[in-house]
């Protein structure tokens, strides 16, 4: 019965919805998921099929706009140079990302404290460090302990395999001196939770066949529903409403047969990621809430942060059998994490080491950069580049700034109706300093590695904005923050948010182990707290 | 002749298929020890017909354009040029219209590394990624010693 009350509803299925979904379980409470994709076939992933490259190129296009699958929203983000990506089925975006796992440091939760910038976190690291523990058993973590760059700790399962490219970007590093270190990985390097061990298939971030990759539909999502969990999916959610005491009263939303409903709920949860959450809570006003819910601070989609995003690639003369391989998984550098205000910004990047491309991949690109040329010189510039070629991504701290927002947008509009984001981004002054250094040091890094052709990206790359927080950021301040430290809204008692929205800061690295173990702390302060829920 | 009919299943005619495989050579020739075919013969036209077939009548077009400027510079068909006369002749039409023929060279490496006589020869097993996968070492631990050697960097919280 979809009008029955609910005790929890949650709104998104990927990865930070997951897990609140399964943490709450335990309660026994009645628990419903409204998730506007449904579920994705291992079977039907590109690596199925002897042209990969291609599928994963027409199907598994990152831009919901440039996808266009039908339980996609469309995203205004002309006024960005950083590209809005996503993906929306159960897993959400963990269906196409790839598992680079590492975890924000504890300075990333104070950094005014620490930098005299932004804003402290109203939680820590310590806070999160059993948090992160559990979600590396749920997820199935592989990676090395003893990394010096953050607090010690045991990721369950083995690391990803180097190959010949990581020992040779890490013979590189310790040339210079600088600190590197096989990355957590969310892939079950071997079986984990009933599932298979990671076979190598390398595209990692257009689904994974085997299962190996923990995307939120095949590491939360079976544990919540045999817990008791309902999960409804095609379902896309209009709006949060709400009664004259200011508590959240459901959701409107179309199942999947374009029925518009209302879900009646006792709590609601938000885990629709850094733009869709305030994306929705910007669309759900009434006469109680004019301009958003939970929009009394009038920051809601503000602060957007983006991971201002630049890669290195280094061709080098040795064969590397570098396209083989989890792709977005081998090594990184924090040597330039912390903050050195002699390099002329605050905060700081990180280095990923990815593989390099496949065949397809590697023509294209060396045709499109002049590395690979037509004709008599073809084979000979192909085989200089394919195999021998390595990535380096720098992954940079993006600050807060109230102008990066999310708005709606005046005339764009979902196959619901509903109206679409709207973003508005340009880049810091900081972060455009911050970019160059990683470049400089990039380049510098592939040549120490013994790099014969080094090029770096333009940047910021377009097609890069995967990591979407701050829009609705955790504070004690209701003057200056959407949600409390609890993840609970400051103006509605039973309304939660749990993504990457919550985020004060964004760190300098991939966020999901950081939203998931948020996630996590959120739900177990609600499970400690039920008899006070809403005081 | 029926194969001169453009249609659905055959988007260019006789002679303009003919002229795309001299390009297609010009674009990917055979590698000189004959491992590696040319790219006029993977089926290059097929693979634009079943995922870019939008592009085909841009196609149709450029290749007038090469036999045009072959018949007026040297009175012959394009396919008709020795090798070096088809080089030189789309060089210079390419370097006052860097466009020309950009899509169809993307299009056609796309095209050519799928193909199971190039994956072999570049030590591809002519298979999808799964499930059989690929090994890749674990890599040398040792290689870390002078980063642990350093001692802690994570700074005081």
């Amino acid at each position: 019965m979809a009008d029955d009350v609910v005790d929890v509803l949650i709104v998104g299925a990927g990865a930070s919805g997951a897990a609140v979904a399964w943490s709450l379980a335990e309660t026994r409470m009645r628990i419903v998921c409204l998730e506007q994709g449904g579920w994705m076939n291992p079977a039907e992933y590109p690596s199925n099929d002897r042209d990969w490259e291609m599928r994963q190129a027409r199907e598994f296009q990152t831009s919901p706009n440039l996808r266009k699958r039908p339980a996609d929203y469309p995203i205004n983000d002309d006024d960005s140079p950083i590209a809005i990506l996503n993906f929306n089925a159960v897993g959400g975006s963990t269906i196409l990302y790839s598992a680079h796992f590492p975890r924000f440091h504890p300075s990333d939760f104070k950094v005014k404290t620490l930098d005299g910038v932004a804003d402290d976190w109203p939680i820590d690291y310590p806070t999160l460090e059993p948090y992160f523990a559990e979600n590396d058993q749920n997820v199935g973590v592989a990676g090395l302990a003893g990394d010096p760059a953050i607090p010690a700790h045991q990721p369950p399962l083995p690391h990803i395999p180097m190959g010949r490219m990581g020992e040779t970007m890490g013979r590189g590093f310790n040339r210079l001196g600088w600190h590197w270190w096989p990355s957590d990985s969310a892939i079950a390097t071997r079986e984990h939770n009933g599932r298979g061990k990671c076979l190598n298939l390398g595209p990692c971030n257009a689904g994974c066949a085997q299962g190996a990759k923990s995307s939120a539909d095949v590491t939360y999502w079976p544990m919540a529903e045999r817990a008791g969990v309902e999960l409804r999916t095609h379902c896309r959610v209009r709006e949060i409403t709400v009664d004259e005491r200011d508590m959240a009263t459901g959701v409107t939303y179309y199942d999947a047969d374009g029925v518009q409903r209302h879900q009646r709920a006792e709590v609601v949860i938000v885990a629709c990621n850094g733009v869709g959450t305030p994306r929705l809570l910007l669309n759900s006003t009434s006469a109680r809430f004019p301009d958003g819910l939970a929009n009394r601070s009038g920051l809601l989609g503000k602060n957007l942060m983006l991971h201002p995003w630049g890669y290195v690639q280094g061709i080098f003369d040795e064969p590397l059998a570098s396209h083989f391989g989890p792709q977005g998984c081998c090594i990184l550098s924090q040597e330039f994490y912390e903050t050195d205000t002699r390099r002329g910004f605050v905060r700081g990047y990180n280095m990923q080491i990815t593989r390099g491309g496949g065949p397809v991949a590697t023509a294209r690109g060396g045709m499109a950069s002049g590395a690979i040329a037509w004709g008599a010189d073809h084979h000979a510039a192909f085989e200089r580049v394919y195999d021998h070629n390595v990535h380096l991504g720098i992954c940079c701290e993006d600050l807060p700034e109230e102008h990066n927002r999310v708005t709606l947008d005046a005339e764009l509009k979902d196959s619901h109706g509903i109206p679409a984001p709207k973003i508005s981004y340009t880049l810091s002054e900081n972060s455009r300093r911050m970019l160059d250094h990683g470049l400089e040091r990039g380049a510098e890094a592939m040549r120490a590695a013994g790099a014969t052709a080094v090029q770096p990206s333009t940047s910021p790359m377009r097609y890069a904005g995967w990591h979407l927080l701050g829009t609705a950021r955790m504070g004690d301040d209701p003057e200056r923050s959407v949600v409390n430290g609890r993840g609970r809204s400051h103006d509605v008692r039973n309304l939660f948010v749990v993504d990457g929205s919550v985020f004060v800061t964004s760190g300098g690295v991939n966020p999901t182990t950081t939203i998931q173990a948020v996630a996590l702390y959120i739900a177990d302060t609600m499970k400690k707290n039920l008899a006070n829920l809403f005081d | 002749m029926a194969e001169d009919l453009i249609g659905s299943d055959n988007p260019l005619s006789a002679a303009q298929r003919r002229t795309l495989n001299s390009v297609l050579d010009l674009i990917v020739p055979a590698s000189a020890d004959g491992a590696k075919p040319s790219a006029a013969e993977v089926g290059v036209l097929d693979y634009i017909r079943d995922h870019e077939a939008a592009t085909l009548p841009a196609l149709g077009n450029q290749i007038g354009r090469l036999e045009k400027e072959a018949q007026e510079q040297h009175g012959v068909a394009f396919a008709d040029l020795d090798a070096a006369s088809r080089q030189a002749l789309v060089d210079a039409m390419r370097a006052a219209d860097p466009a020309l023929l950009r899509t169809l060279a993307v299009q056609t490496v796309t095209c050519y590394y799928q193909d199971e006589r190039v994956l072999e020869a570049i030590g591809l097993e002519a298979r999808p990624p799964f499930p059989k996968g690929y090994e890749v070492p674990a890599g040398d631990l040792t290689l870390l010693e002078p980063v642990r050697r350093r001692g802690s960097r994570v700074r005081e919280a």
